[in-house]
């Protein structure tokens, strides 16, 4: 017997307290399940329907009109393969050698797999599917960057994803191991080489404008003093594609920065002295116990950096607008350009390809990067 | 190889951890550093094994000064607290990388990684990850990697600690026997009294960075240099009276007794071991008391007595019975009692002691 | 004190004791910091004095330093500040980053804290009814012309059927770590691809260049983020402080509140603050979302490309006053973030 059995108001608010705390758990999960069914889920699906069908604007409105694959067919075989996959030049020696190389370095990952490992169905077709997509990018990009090619906004895009989470890795890194030495100032410089991950792309965008200014820019009697004062980046392809990257390096680079700093920072000190009472110099020191301690924690920055750089839009948008011609278009950059011409199916279509090349490359660096250098963990 | 430690400071900032060390370890010799905790005794290890910066004075290696000779070119090996176990490398890599690191054929490296790891029984866990095995295990690892090279010191750091009380019985006579048969000088570092008194050739025993007694561990028992020494060495420790010394006898508010030192002096504490009272009829005493607590130990009885406010422990026989609140007496020999400086901590008349053992 | 003695090399390449560094480190180290720290300063430096020059000190330019080779002048600030009315994207874009920064952690991190300490059990045949239904919907509207409201209602009770016969006959479910996968994995989305419906959706809703629909969409895409850090936090706590606290009566959201959130306040600040930074630099959205009365910063300096070109110094005030409060707040905070980011990254 207790009080609240003659108090049908407090138990009525008690079963009330008691069911939201039985349900606790699915009303906590439920509000981030609705929104990302309202801005993922349903307009992934939205996009898909549109990625199949013809947009056009007709009298108080559109139509839209189903047509299957015609999208992707334009894109891939039709009237935009230039723009998306570019034009493919004639295959060389190097062109032929670099591809062989490749070829090799997949094939062995694959045989090393089965060889080694205890081979799934499911890591089988994992490793294929990887394979597969691995091999294509490549031959696109061999045969897009070869003499007589052009290449179109998917290798742009590849280009600014590997080219560009490589380098800012392998920088902030360096960047790190330095900082990372007891040395006097260190907070001020770990303070200082934050910033730039703070500055919104477009403005990181019109500043190196501002700076690459032949004419105006602070590096412009030093350029002059060389006896180039006609020339400017932004005519030439693969400088103003350099110039993306520059920018892009400069924003990012913080990033991975301030992160393996705190891993280099966080490892086990004994560790380090224990190798050093060994007998190791700095350089095993870094290869044989930096190195695998901060191995996880390298793997999945640049896991995020790679999901965030397949985006990238900003920095070519407004620093170079896509050009010349196609140089520097992303393959967001493309699908927007497709939106403001009323293209919305192709848009779409654009957009599933960018998905669908950003997901297979993710998960597999997931699956096959970071998961195996986590696997030392405690 | 002899290691010399000559006025050794060191200060972290404004705190000074390590005060004016004085050590000599001779070649061969396992001495032990014991004190309590953050007495700054891993702090000087890691200045002998260069981790550490000497603020002032001299580390020699046999002749050689290393004061400001870098870790990897002293040539010594160090067991680490918290072992230090490199987590990406097999046991059996984790062993082998001091030789690696010096360019060891492989098969050689091989062999003497098998034989070390036999040494500490782990020979069927080389191909196992150091968190595949249990704190014991790692602790054994730990010490295979400091014997692989032949270091020309060993430094440990607390290598027991971790080890449950069977495993470190067995360890700790492990140990001897090993560096008893590699001859490697050992410096160890613990604030177990029984690691110290059982490994040790020599105890050294510190004290807010300051060394209060080097001695063998019969020496610290029976002959201690001060009140710290005193009370820390012995379990249960030892009981302390407050009082003063009148003509060779000890004074106290609670009664009197004598000593074998002729002395008068005010503000003298006296200390005496439980292990050396006995317990007797209530009027046959040097002192008077009541029981307060009977504990049954197994292979002996402890009993607290109340002695006016001072409490005195005896250890007695394992079929000592008495009831709460008996009136008891307690008797020892006069040279059972040391007396030491109430003030300063000093031993008052010391060195009697080995012939009243006799 | 008489030092062994060392050889040339030696003296060069390493530290004269363990505290210190070797000669050459030292110099390289200094040189190579010096070098980063020019390569951040002079972008940010040629900015700052940018906004302090005329269109003539600009077009005559280079001139480096204000008061010695040109007469800095407040000329553009004023333009832009007083006259030009930047205020009004300046509040929405705090109001914005602050609002969704807010929900996305608020969200995100109560999903992330039940996904880790309670277990879920979804039939996977109700999400396919669940999917198959919205595509249902999505054909239907588009294709058929059927009014959206029907559609829904008729999906919704179709739905709910399916639930209470069919679904509970199966087997196959999906568990906390597939759905903390799939929370994660929507961040791979890119932006580009969801767009689109969701423009349509805010003109269906008439909420298109409304502050509301900016911050709907950034909670959104930054829910993923929030999830996949605070996740590794609150797996970090113990499990008996809050296993305590509900043996002491508390429910499970004033543990949620009152002993989780409290615990991992570190690591919340710095997933608050990469949000954060995120949603005031965020650019194609509020491009797509938003005109005139809604525009965002990036989107206001992004459209400063006039006919003229743009107008270098006009831009550098905008540029300086977007970047200022951000690099304030986060130099200040800066140690919380790489921590935080370095527990969300370990374990991910
Ligand atoms: N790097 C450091 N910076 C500042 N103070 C330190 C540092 N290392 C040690 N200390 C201080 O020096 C004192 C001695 O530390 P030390 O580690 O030598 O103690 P210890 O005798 O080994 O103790 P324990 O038995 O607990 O291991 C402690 O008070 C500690 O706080
Ligand atoms: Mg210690």
């Amino acid at each position: 017997m207790t009080a609240t059995d003659t108090m049908p108001e407090a138990a009525a608010r008690r079963s009330w307290a008691e069911w939201l705390d039985g349900h606790s758990g699915r009303i906590m999960v439920l509000p981030a399940v609705v929104v990302l069914l309202c801005f993922a889920i349903f307009p992934l699906i939205i996009s898909a329907y549109l990625a199949l069908s013809r947009f056009a604007l007709a009298s108080g409105g559109f139509t839209l009109k189903f047509i299957g694959l015609l999208n992707f067919r334009k894109l891939l075989v039709g009237s935009q393969q230039y723009h998306l996959l570019g034009k493919f030049g004639t295959f060389g020696f190097v062109q032929w050698a670099l591809l062989a190389l490749i070829a090799a370095a997949l094939l062995f990952l694959l045989a090393r797999y089965l060889w080694r490992g205890r081979p799934t169905i499911a890591g089988m077709v994992g490793r294929l599917l990887a394979t597969a997509t691995a091999m294509a990018l490549a031959v696109l990009a061999l045969a897009t960057m070869a003499p007589g090619g052009v290449p179109g906004t998917v290798v742009n895009t590849l280009l600014y994803v590997f080219v560009g989470v490589s380098v800012q890795f392998a920088l902030g890194l360096g960047l790190a191991l330095l900082c990372g030495q007891p040395i006097r100032g260190r907070n001020f410089f770990r303070v200082l080489f934050f910033i730039p991950l703070m500055v919104t792309p477009v403005g990181i965008a019109y500043t190196f404008r501002m700076l690459a200014d032949m004419q105006k820019g602070p590096f412009a009697p030093l350029v002059r003093a060389f006896g180039i004062s006609e020339w400017s980046w932004a005519t030439e392809a693969w400088s103003a594609r350099l110039m993306v990257l520059v920018g892009d390096t400069w924003q990012w680079t913080p990033f991975m920065f301030i992160v393996l700093l705190a891993a280099i920072e966080n490892q086990p000190r004994d560790q380090v002295e224990a190798a050093r009472l060994d007998g190791a110099n700095g350089f095993q020191i870094f290869r044989d116990i930096t190195w695998p301690a901060i191995a996880p924690i390298a793997a999945t920055v640049v896991l995020i950096r790679l999901i965030e750089a397949f985006k990238i839009i900003d920095l070519p948008n407004v620093l170079t607008g896509g050009g010349p011609g196609l140089a520097t278009e992303s393959m967001t950059l493309h699908s927007f350009i497709s939106w403001r011409t009323q293209d919305l199916g192709g848009s779409a279509a654009v957009g599933y390809m960018l998905l669908l090349i950003s997901t297979i490359v993710c998960v597999s660096f997931f699956n096959f990067v970071v998961r195996p250098a986590r696997r030392f963990e405690a | 190889m002899r290691v010399t430690l000559s006025d050794i400071y060191k200060s972290f900032g404004a705190v000074e951890v390590v005060k004016g060390l004085d050590l000599e370890i001779e070649d061969g010799e396992f001495l032990v550093l014991l004190g309590p905790s953050g007495c700054g005794k891993t702090t000087a290890l890691r200045m002998v094994a260069g981790l550490e910066s000497v603020s002032s004075g001299r580390v020699l290696i046999g002749d050689r000064d290393v004061t400001h000779v870098l870790p990897k070119y002293r040539d010594v090996a160090m067991v680490f607290q918290s072992y230090a176990l490199y987590p990406h490398m097999t046991v059996a890599e984790n062993i082998a990388y001091p030789l690696k690191l010096r360019g060891v054929p492989r098969t050689e490296r091989d062999a003497s990684v098998r034989s070390a790891a036999v040494k500490v029984h782990l020979e069927e866990f080389l191909d196992r990850y150091p968190r595949q095995l249990s704190g014991g295990q790692r602790q054994r690892i730990a010490l295979a990697r400091a014997m692989v090279r032949r270091p020309s010191v060993f430094l440990m750091d607390e290598p027991l600690s971790n080890l449950d009380a069977k495993l470190r019985g067995h360890m700790r006579s492990e140990l001897k026997r090993l560096q008893a048969d590699l001859g490697v000088t050992t410096i160890y570092v613990t604030h177990d009294q029984i690691e110290a008194m059982t490994l040790a050739h020599r105890v050294a025993i510190m004290n807010r960075g300051v060394v209060q007694q080097i001695a063998t561990p019969r020496q610290i028992y029976d002959d201690p240099a001060n009140l710290f020494v005193a009370g820390f060495i012995g379990s249960p420790p030892m009981n302390f009276l407050q009082g003063e010394l009148v003509q060779g006898a000890f004074a106290c508010a609670e009664g009197r007794f004598a000593t074998s030192v002729a002395e008068s002096r005010k503000k003298v504490t006296a200390g005496l071991r439980p292990e050396d009272c006995r317990v007797t009829g209530a009027s046959e005493g040097k002192i008077a008391a009541r029981v307060y607590a009977v504990e049954l130990m197994g292979d002996h009885t402890l009993i607290t007595c109340q002695f006016g406010g001072a409490t005195v422990t005896v250890k007695a026989d394992k079929s000592a019975h008495y009831d709460m609140d008996e009136p008891i007496g307690i008797t020892f020999h006069d040279t059972a009692v040391f007396l030491f400086d109430s003030e300063t901590g000093t031993r008052i008349g010391g060195r009697g002691r080995r012939e009243a053992a006799a | 004190m008489s030092a062994e003695p060392r050889s040339l090399a030696r003296r060069l390449f390493e530290p004269a004791s363990i505290d210190s560094q070797a000669p050459v480190t030292k110099i390289v180290t200094y040189a190579l910091l010096f070098l980063w720290a020019l390569v951040v300063v002079i972008p940010l430096y040629w900015v700052l004095i940018t906004s302090f020059k005329g269109p003539g000190e600009v077009d005559n330019g280079p001139f480096y330093l204000p008061f010695v080779d040109f007469a800095p002048s407040l000329q553009a600030w004023d333009f832009m500040l007083v006259q030009n009315y930047t205020l009004r994207p300046y509040m929405n874009s705090v109001v914005v980053a602050l609002a969704s920064t807010l929900l996305a952690v608020l969200i995100g991190s109560l999903a992330a804290y039940a996904l880790v300490r309670i277990r879920f059990q979804v039939k996977l045949a109700a999400v396919a009814i669940f999917l198959i239904l919205l595509t249902a919907i999505i054909v239907a509207v588009a294709t058929f012309g059927v009014r959206w409201e029907i559609a829904i209602a008729v999906a919704a009770a179709l739905f709910i059927i399916a639930l209470f016969t069919l679904v509970g006959r199966t087997k196959l479910a999906v568990g906390n770590n597939d759905i903390e996968f799939w929370m994660i994995s929507n961040r791979i989305m890119p932006p580009i691809v969801a767009v689109l419906p969701i423009y349509v959706m805010f003109q269906q809703m008439r909420l298109l260049d409304t502050q509301v629909a900016l911050i709907a969409t950034y909670t959104a895409i930054n829910l993923p983020i929030v999830v996949w850090l605070t996740r590794d936090f609150f797996a970090g706590i113990p499990l008996d402080l809050e296993e305590s606290a509900q043996l002491d009566g508390a429910s499970k959201f004033r543990v949620f509140f009152t002993i989780a959130l409290p615990l991992v306040r570190s690591g919340l600040v710095a997933t608050f603050l990469l949000v954060l930074i995120l949603a005031w630099n965020e650019y194609l959205l509020a491009l797509f979302l938003s005109n005139a009365d809604a525009q965002t910063m990036p989107v206001l300096v992004s459209a400063q490309n006039t006919t003229r070109g743009p107008q270098w110094w006009n831009m550098s005030v905008l540029i300086t006053v977007m970047i200022a409060p951000v690099i304030v707040i986060s130099s200040i905070l800066q140690k919380h973030i790489a921590r935080g980011l370095l527990v969300g990254a370990v374990k991910g």
